[in-house]
């Protein structure tokens, strides 16, 4: 954005970018271990009745504090791939701005969505 | 330059060289194998964030989508999210399931070894050119860490197949 083009230059974009990988295979490998490493597979995605169940695991603050967390890194660590590639294949001032816009909007909207289903989650 | 002036429209050689640079990214021939890891690793990036923007859409479904807005009944949650598992749950999507276990595997262990190359590690000190000028960024240790990567991955689809078809 362009108050913050002194502070979130380029290379420090790129450290976020780096930094939210390693975030993600943090948060993601907790995902994952909890779908498919303990208990039974077909267990763990129904909704109740496992210990790792879906509804079970949102309870579970920690578990939906990384949840949380995979959410946000990916969602940035996605989206910033993206507008690296699409600012690749093509240069110029709209064309960046007009990938920066949409692309933080869409981000935007998946973090705030997913919030809302970690939340609503939580109280069912 | 009066407002009304037209904007001359980019010579068509620009088209041209958009074209051919998609062609050599998705497909670099006669490349190294660390070219090939770059095509891979944004190939399967793409293809992940595509996952990550299904799975949002679909575990919304637990509280009832965007039409509800508000905390769902247990039972309407439960139906909600049966429902979506029975949508999910036929072979093309499993199939899905199995190239994003592989796409996600590689961009992991090639995305840690890009990680400790930023940091230098991994890559070689920096020294004099010298005949036959080989870059000594690009190394046994990184030519085995990618061919790891595509191993793991491999692994990680035969997983994928044995938990969703086996």
């Amino acid at each position: 954005m362009f108050f913050l083009g002194d502070y979130l230059r380029e290379s420090r974009i790129m450290l976020l970018h780096y930094f939210s990988g390693v975030g993600i295979l943090v948060s993601g490998a907790i995902h994952l271990v909890l779908v498919f490493f303990v208990g039974s597979y077909e267990e763990n995605l129904s909704f109740d009745g496992g210990i790792f169940s879906v509804i079970a695991v949102y309870r579970n603050f920690a578990f939906a504090f990384t949840l949380e967390l995979l959410l946000i890194f990916v969602a940035f660590h996605a989206f910033n791939g993206l507008r690296v590639i699409l600012i690749e294949l093509y240069q110029g001032k709209k064309w960046e701005m007009s990938v920066n816009w949409v692309l933080t909007a869409i981000a935007a909207f998946l973090v705030i969505y997913g919030t809302r289903t970690v939340l609503l989650a939580r109280l069912i | 330059m009066s407002s009304s002036a037209k904007r001359t429209p980019p010579p068509p050689v620009y088209k041209a060289r958009r074209a051919s640079l998609l062609r050599s990214w998705l497909w670099p021939a006669r490349s190294n194998l660390g070219r090939w890891a770059y095509t891979m690793q944004r190939v399967s990036g793409v293809g992940v964030s595509l996952y990550f923007l299904a799975h949002i859409i679909e575990t919304g479904n637990v509280v009832g989508g965007l039409s509800m807005w508000s905390v769902p009944a247990y039972d309407i949650a439960k139906n909600n999210w049966n429902n979506t598992v029975d949508f999910l749950k036929n072979p093309l999507f499993d199939l899905g399931l199995v190239i994003i276990g592989f796409l996600l595997t590689f961009h992991t262990f090639n995305g840690l070894r890009l990680f400790f190359s930023e940091f230098g590690y991994g890559i070689g000190k920096p020294a004099r050119p010298d005949y036959p000028y080989k870059p000594k960024s690009q190394n046994t240790l990184q030519d085995l860490i990618i061919w790891l990567s595509a191993i793991l991955a491999a692994l990680a689809a035969v997983y994928a197949l044995n938990v969703l078809f086996g």
